[in-house]
């Protein structure tokens, strides 16, 4: 048996859904509410069910399609591969990394110092090192959009709880 | 319906609205033209602008924007094969080769015409149809609205051109049990909120939209080594001459008519939208041509390239129709399109026309403006748009990013929300690694709500009991449409492998 794609999307959305119906269970309840058809916990309860039932047919289906593959391999079809760039995980992981950043600062230093830090170091991250594409793909782009926001469209940005 | 007509006029014709088509076909064509970037980007992206401004605007803004992503893509199709939309698939079969024979500004101007005309053509219809369909839709009731919402999510599963029907089911609930998240409205209880404040409102839909789509696909282009993205190196061969002779626009005008009436009623259905409606023009042409018409199908033809070019921007008028008049989305754009009208407190279906004549009316003749500006403005520029295709990714994509970001953020100004985003993309690039397509999970989460409210109130009228589904005439007939829609590729499933091939990298409709 190989594992496909099909098979652990299947089984990760077995184990969440199998999770969510855990939760599901856990919604209070009013006191009577029990004895009524439609409750709280009515859809998500369905919905979990469902999910367990479609993921675990799928699942099955793959299953069932490896056993006739295997029994007729010469006309079993080969995806073409996919290529992904090692570079490009780590840039992916470090914007991902970026974005929480930018959550943490975007309050705590303001808009024009957290969005001009968070454009530098992304535009770094992905290889550029030009000291004015630096700049001016960061600063002016802020300022313009603060301009806009703040003056233009009267739209709050925080100023930075350090500063105040 | 002409005093309707005549408010959309006066709303969409003032010079902020015309203003706002404008702004939104030139950005839409800017987005859409760059791989991986398509309708749904593109007015997740405008959404945050939208909410400052009134809903007509609004709409007006977003069909643009719509419309210009998808002659964008047509634009990236012809100039360098790298469809930037899945419905500008098949214009690069014909389009492409014509780049390369050197009439690349021919072909341009071919999916410009095509374009318009289709686009026209089945704005009329909409026309027609929708208040039409409107006023059917008025003696709806909850069990109706519970099995349209059902058939609707079961149908863009169907459709949904990525891949395997069963994914698409699990992406459809996978949005259904988001769209549980929060307080329930019914009885004020709270659901999945494991006591965090931030999750007292559930999980705003344009949140998911800008993750799944905006920042999910601005971080695959950076993982995923496509030969797109090396193909956009290479310098975009000449536009050159726009023109084309009296004999070629004979000979492609019945294709347009031919392919504007079946791009419509293919975007009508639920689901199946502008992808299918091209590939279907792109066949039935073939299939009329003559044996030595046949041959020049992917070589270059003039018929090849009208066909899905007019079908896709038909569509795009079609799956308005069961937006507008029953509030279900025929697209995965359609439906974000559906979540920023339900924030401005809109609520899309046979009412709005009653309810909110201006927004109805006003996106319907928008689209005809629409058409006009990416005719008289878009196509000149072609040559000076087409220098996107060669800014620098690295800009680019966290330019996409911060706008994405903050586009959340002003909406809600809780950081949190960027904490979610960071989270929801991590999920979507997984999900997109695995194949599954993100429309059904947006569609999902939009309609979750109704479908529990409209199932909770046939309940209540019906004293508990499920017999509306089959007491109601409209209520059963749409049940059995919507079982016919769920079997049949469930069998499909059961008797062939629904394994795919290698797919180019282009957005969701």
């Amino acid at each position: 048996m190989t594992i496909s794609k099909d098979k652990i999307g299947a089984l990760i959305f077995f184990i969440f859904s199998t999770c969510y119906g855990y939760y599901a269970f856990q919604i209070p309840l009013y006191p009577g509410e029990e004895y009524e058809v439609f409750t709280s916990q009515s859809m998500p309860k369905l919905y979990a069910i469902l999910g367990m039932g479609i993921a675990a047919l799928a699942l099955l289906l793959s299953v069932i399609e490896d056993l006739k593959n295997s029994q007729q391999p010469s006309t079993a079809k080969q995806a073409a591969p996919v290529f992904f760039d090692k570079k490009g995980w780590i840039q992916c992981a470090a914007l991902i990394g970026l974005m929480l950043y930018y959550a943490l600062t975007l309050e705590f230093l303001g808009f024009i110092l957290s969005t001009i830090s968070f454009l530098i170091i992304g535009y770094l991250i992905l290889g550029e090192r030009k000291p004015k594409t630096l700049f001016f793909a960061s600063v002016p782009v802020v300022i313009v959009f603060w301009a806009i926001m703040t003056q233009l469209l009267g739209i709050y940005l925080s100023a930075g709880d350090l500063w105040s | 319906m002409s005093e309707g007509l005549l408010l959309g006029l006066e709303t969409a014709l003032s010079m902020q609205n015309i203003l706002f088509v404008i702004f939104g076909c030139f950005v839409g064509t800017f987005i859409g033209m760059l791989p991986g970037l398509g309708p749904i980007t593109a007015i997740a992206l405008m959404i945050p602008i939208t909410y400052g401004i009134d809903p007509s605007s609004g709409m007006i803004l977003m069909a643009g924007v719509y419309y210009g992503a998808i002659f964008g893509g047509s634009t990236s199709s012809i100039l360098i094969n790298a469809p930037g939309v899945a419905g500008t698939v098949a214009t690069s079969f014909d389009g492409y080769p014509m780049a390369l024979k050197g009439q690349a500004g021919k072909a341009l101007a071919l999916a410009a015409y095509s374009s318009f005309c289709g686009g026209s053509i089945a704005a009329v219809f909409l026309l027609i149809a929708a208040p039409a369909l409107a006023s059917v839709s008025l003696s709806f009731q909850s069990p109706d609205y519970f099995a349209l919402l059902l058939l609707g999510l079961t149908a863009i599963a169907a459709f949904s051109s990525k891949g395997s029907f069963l994914k698409s089911i699990m992406m459809t609930l996978f949005g259904l049990m988001l769209s549980t998240v929060g307080t329930d409205q019914a009885s004020g209880v709270e659901r999945f909120t494991f006591g965090k404040i931030d999750l007292l409102d559930g999980i705003s839909f344009l949140l998911i939209a800008m993750s799944m789509f905006a920042l999910s696909e601005a971080l695959m282009s950076i993982i995923r080594k496509n030969k797109d993205q090396d193909t956009m190196k290479q310098a975009t061969p000449e536009v050159g001459s726009l023109k084309l002779t009296k004999e070629e626009i004979k000979d492609v005008i019945p294709t347009i008519g031919r392919s504007s009436v079946l791009g419509f009623f293919v975007g009508v259905l639920p689901g199946a939208g502008a992808t299918i409606a091209s590939f279907l023009a792109y066949g039935m042409e073939r299939n009329l041509a003559s044996a030595k018409e046949k041959l020049n199908f992917g070589k270059g033809s003039l018929r090849g390239l009208a066909a899905p070019e007019t079908a896709n921007n038909a569509a795009c008028s079609g799956s308005f129709v069961p937006l507008l008049t029953l509030g279900i989305p025929g697209s995965g754009t359609t439906a974000v399109m559906l979540g920023a009208l339900m924030a401005y407190g809109i609520q899309p279906g046979p009412r709005l026309l009653i309810d909110n004549p201006e927004v109805f009316w006003s996106v319907i003749v928008s689209m005809y403006v629409g058409n006009v500006v990416l005719l008289i403005i878009n196509l000149p520029l072609i040559p000076y748009i087409a220098r996107a295709l060669t800014l620098p990714k690295q800009l680019l994509t966290v330019l996409i990013l911060f706008f994405s970001l903050i586009g959340v953020y002003l909406v809600s100004f809780n950081t949190f929300d960027i904490v979610m985003m960071a989270g929801f993309a991590v999920i979507a690039i997984g999900l997109r690694l695995l194949d599954f397509s993100m429309s059904p999970l947006i569609l999902g989460l939009i309609l979750g709500g109704m479908l529990e409210q409209n199932l909770r109130r046939s309940l209540t009228l019906f004293d508990g009991s499920i017999s509306f589904m089959w007491e109601r005439p409209i209520t059963l007939t749409i049940l059995i449409l919507t079982v016919l829609v769920l079997i049949m590729p469930l069998r499909a499933a059961f008797k062939k492998d629904n394994k795919q091939g290698a797919q180019p990298q282009v957005a969701e409709l």
